[in-house]
């Protein structure tokens, strides 16, 4: 069976910095993935290279199959991706961002209209029906760039830190959602670096580490006996941290 | 006073890693043209009449003016730094404003006040000793003014009716100095400067120089007031907060193109800069062309349409960069037509305008309606065109709507980068139009057909280009716009910044890029239409002035003149460009050879 997503050697350098070195990564169909690592090791650089919004100097990323790259029209079709930090069209709604998207994604606008509806009630945002995008908190741009990800019906979801800033409600709904779309026959990709969220929701787990892969697998073989975030910190930390302390308190 | 040094300080630093850093070449280039300009007004002093009072006019002018098409001025110590650390309004106010004195504006600006010493040594000792005052109080009037309009075009900003306001406004002021010639005959009657401007806060250190003392006391008042003023505003700046509650108009969109359309005219007319930008677009066409009325000669007013299409574009420029980071959106649906959206979109907020003025204006002169009819379809192809192919092309990377804080002017950290992309904007819009407009000057009727087709054909073609470098290259403007930095340059600046060269040669680029459009536009191409249409004596085109035989031929070389001008420019710029190019591979490749 093709993997959701194929990461094959991805590499991305800024100068002398290697941001991202030699990445290979496979997502198996209808697994939740999450992928941990510390700030600034390199998830959000290999996440976007492997949706094609940042160009590799070497490796390909391939969405069943499709390469991200040479056959991006298949590829993009099938993936809804969430980018941290980025900016939407602000200046409309909630729902006429999604009514926007949908008509770019090629939907009929029936269809877009009954779907943005629904996600908008589901994710909670309907209340904001006038509400230009621009004013929106962070964890209700979370929620709509959630709802842009969802809307034309895609196999795979790769999204970039889907819980920062987000209320326990609405975080509780979005994981409802997600479990639904993988239980649905979906597959999703995640970063975060929140261990207890990831060995709740996730089956499969990559640890990056100063743009290196520090290990991958199913969360059982990956943490082995041990607790996520023990494991992790012995992958990847200096081990002395905790200990620490500030000398004027 | 430990907050006034500790401003000072920082502003300090931000101005030495800035002359070391790429806009090191800018600000010193900016500061050798002020430093002239400076000597001339200076030179100003020794003549007789009201020479000095007018020039310092138009200084203050300049800084009240300036910031507001510069991104909201020298924005290195925002007040939002420091919102958190509770200080009270009028001592920050206090430390920002003695910050704003430290910079290559303000020496500039006092360099030019010592014309005020020059005036004083004719009074004698006392005149001199006044003098010294006066020049310190006379730059904080104009740093004052310069502060408090910007902050009251940012609280403007934060309404429909303030944005739309500051825009008519700022559209009549530049109107009324790009047609001086008017107003200086209107008013001056014979070469004379009007007696008002002699009591213009800008003469008010002239005034205190010439014996009268009490002006000195008004500028102290006026100081005081002002800095009330600015420090009332910077609370409500940093504390500005707007929730919309409008009825919103449904989207009735029902194909990709259209959903892009319905997306751009919304953002057109919620985004308040982009309204503050076509009302300013509107009232300049308007008041330019309308100006000569003043004189009785109502022969300019054809061209309003135009010259409100043509400043349009201008200033619509960077629609990739204005939008920032949401074009991921668009690298995520290929195939969705984003750049015919956008162009159509361009269109449908500028045409009709631009066609009603155009039209209504021309009926009221009778005429030419060959020229008028064959310029607009041109200029408005050619701007739905080129403002994609230059947004794609040049794009200066923007701060992300979200992102902008206090100040809804400041669209980009790289202010200069945007200025001349505006400039050459203008310039490219007027080259779309100068065939249809020869075409209709030479054979009249025959211009239309040209202008539609050459419409039409910018439109397509500069369309269908800015699609493909989009498609081979989206990816690489959407990480321009995140990191404000062009992959593979070192300094991420945009193609529009100055290269590093020689001062003379950066001097001669300067001055034919900013001077070439007088050449080619006002004595070329419009003293063209003027002798084609029969007009003479027409006052500063110099070709209606000529014996018969020599004006065509006066236009003909002022045209060359102005393309020559702009031709030398860009050729000295792009060796300079390429030379720095050459020089960083350099750079880069020695350490690997030195590896084994």
């Amino acid at each position: 069976m093709t993997a959701a997503l194929e990461i094959n050697g991805l590499v991305k350098a800024y100068g002398e910095k290697v941001a991202v070195d030699r990445v290979t990564l496979t997502v198996p169909q209808g697994s939740f993935y999450g992928l941990v690592g510390q700030n600034g090791a390199g998830k959000t650089t290999t996440l976007s290279m492997a949706v094609g919004l940042l160009r590799p100097d070497a490796g390909t990323a391939r969405i069943f199959g499709a390469d991200v790259w040479s056959d991006p029209a298949t590829a993009k079709q099938l993936v809804g991706v969430l980018p941290d930090g980025m900016a939407m069209p602000e200046r409309l709604t909630g729902r006429e961002v999604l009514t926007y998207l949908g008509l770019l994604r090629g939907l009929k606008k029936e269809v877009v209209t009954e779907r943005a509806t629904e996600l908008l009630s589901v994710l909670e945002l309907e209340g904001a029906e006038k509400t230009l995008v621009i004013e929106y908190s962070t964890g209700m741009r979370k929620k709509i760039g959630l709802a842009t990800a969802l809307l034309h019906a895609p196999r795979l979801l790769v999204l970039d830190e889907p819980f920062e800033a987000v209320d326990p409600v609405s975080a509780a709904t979005i994981k409802g959602i997600l479990r639904g779309f993988v239980e649905g026959g979906g597959s999703i990709v995640l970063s975060s670096h929140v261990m207890a969220l990831v060995e709740q929701l996730c089956d499969h787990v990559g640890v990056i580490d100063k743009g290196r892969v520090a290990a991958a697998g199913t969360l059982e073989d990956v943490r082995g006996a041990a607790t996520l975030e023990d494991r992790f910190v012995e992958l990847v930390g200096s081990g002395s941290t905790a200990a620490k302390g500030l000398s004027w308190l | 006073m430990a907050v006034v040094m500790t401003l000072v300080q920082m502003k300090l630093a931000i101005l030495r890693h800035a002359v070391k850093g790429p806009q090191g070449s800018t600000m010193s280039s900016a500061g050798v043209l002020g430093v002239l300009i400076a000597g001339g007004t200076v030179y100003l002093a020794f003549l007789d009449g009201d020479w000095l009072p007018a020039a310092y006019a138009v200084w203050m002018l300049g800084w009240i003016i300036g910031p507001v098409f510069s991104g909201g001025g020298d924005e290195s110590l925002r007040p939002e730094f420091f919102s958190a650390i509770g200080l009270r309004p009028y001592r920050l106010a206090a430390g920002l404003l003695t910050a704003a004195f430290i910079g290559v504006a303000p020496v500039v600006s006092l360099l030019a006040l010592a014309g005020l010493v020059v005036a004083g040594t004719r009074e004698g000792v006392v005149g001199v000793v006044v003098a010294v005052p006066a020049m310190v109080l006379q730059l904080a009037v104009f740093v004052l003014l310069s502060r408090v309009a910007v902050a009251l075009l940012g609280v403007a900003l934060g309404s429909r009716v303030g944005a739309i306001g500051a825009g008519v406004i700022n559209g009549v002021i530049l109107a009324i100095l790009g047609q001086g010639w008017v107003f200086a005959v209107a008013l001056g009657q014979g070469g004379q400067i009007p007696e008002f401007v002699r009591y213009l806060p800008s003469g008010w250190g002239l005034l205190a120089v010439e014996g009268n003392l009490l002006a000195l006391v008004a500028m102290a008042v006026l100081i005081v007031l002002l800095l009330g003023a600015w420090a009332a505003l910077l609370t409500r700046r940093t504390g500005a907060d707007r929730p919309s509650t409008r009825g919103r108009r449904p989207m009735r969109a029902a194909t990709a193109r259209q959903a892009v359309i319905a997306k751009e005219l919304r953002t057109w007319t919620r985004d308040l800069v982009r309204t503050h930008q076509m009302a300013f677009a509107l009232t300049y066409g308007v008041c330019f062309a309308a100006a000569p009325l003043a004189l009785g000669i109502p022969d300019m007013l054809p061209l309003a349409g135009p010259i409100f299409i043509a400043m349009a574009a201008s200033l619509s420029a960077n629609t990739y960069g204005t939008d920032g980071t949401a074009h991921w959106l668009t690298l995520l649906t290929p195939g969705a037509s984003d750049v015919r959206g956008r162009q159509l979109a361009w269109l449908a907020a500028v045409g009709p305008v631009a066609v009603l003025l155009t039209v209504a204006f021309t009926l009221v002169t009778g005429g030419p309606w060959p020229l008028v009819l064959s310029a607009t379809p041109a200029l408005l192809g050619g701007g739905a065109g080129l403002v994609l192919l230059v947004s794609v092309y040049g794009l200066v990377p923007g701060i992300d709507p979200r992102n902008r804080g206090g100040n809804p002017l400041r669209t980009s950290e790289d202010e200069g980068s945007l200025t001349g992309m505006a400039y050459l904007m203008l310039l490219l819009v007027a080259c779309s139009a100068a065939p249809a407009v020869t075409v209709a000057a030479m054979f009249g009727w025959w211009g239309v057909p040209v202008g539609v087709a050459t419409g039409v054909l910018c439109y397509w073609g500069f369309g269908l280009l800015a699609e493909r470098r989009l498609t081979a290259r989206g990816a690489e403007l959407l990480q321009v716009m995140r990191t404000g930095r062009r992959p593979g340059s070192i300094t991420g600046k945009s193609s529009f910044a100055m290269p590093k060269m020689s001062k003379p040669r950066e001097f001669i680029v300067m001055v034919c890029i900013t001077l070439g459009a007088i050449p080619l536009i006002p004595q070329g191409v419009v003293a063209m239409t003027m002798l084609s249409d029969g007009q003479l004596g027409h006052t500063w085109f110099l070709a209606t002035h000529m014996p018969p035989a020599l004006r065509w031929p006066t236009a003909i070389v002022m045209v060359l003149l102005g393309l020559g001008m702009y031709t030398t420019g860009f050729l000295l710029w792009r060796q300079a460009k390429k030379q720095a190019a050459g020089a960083r591979a350099e750079a880069r490749e020695e350490p690997q050879e030195a590896a084994p």
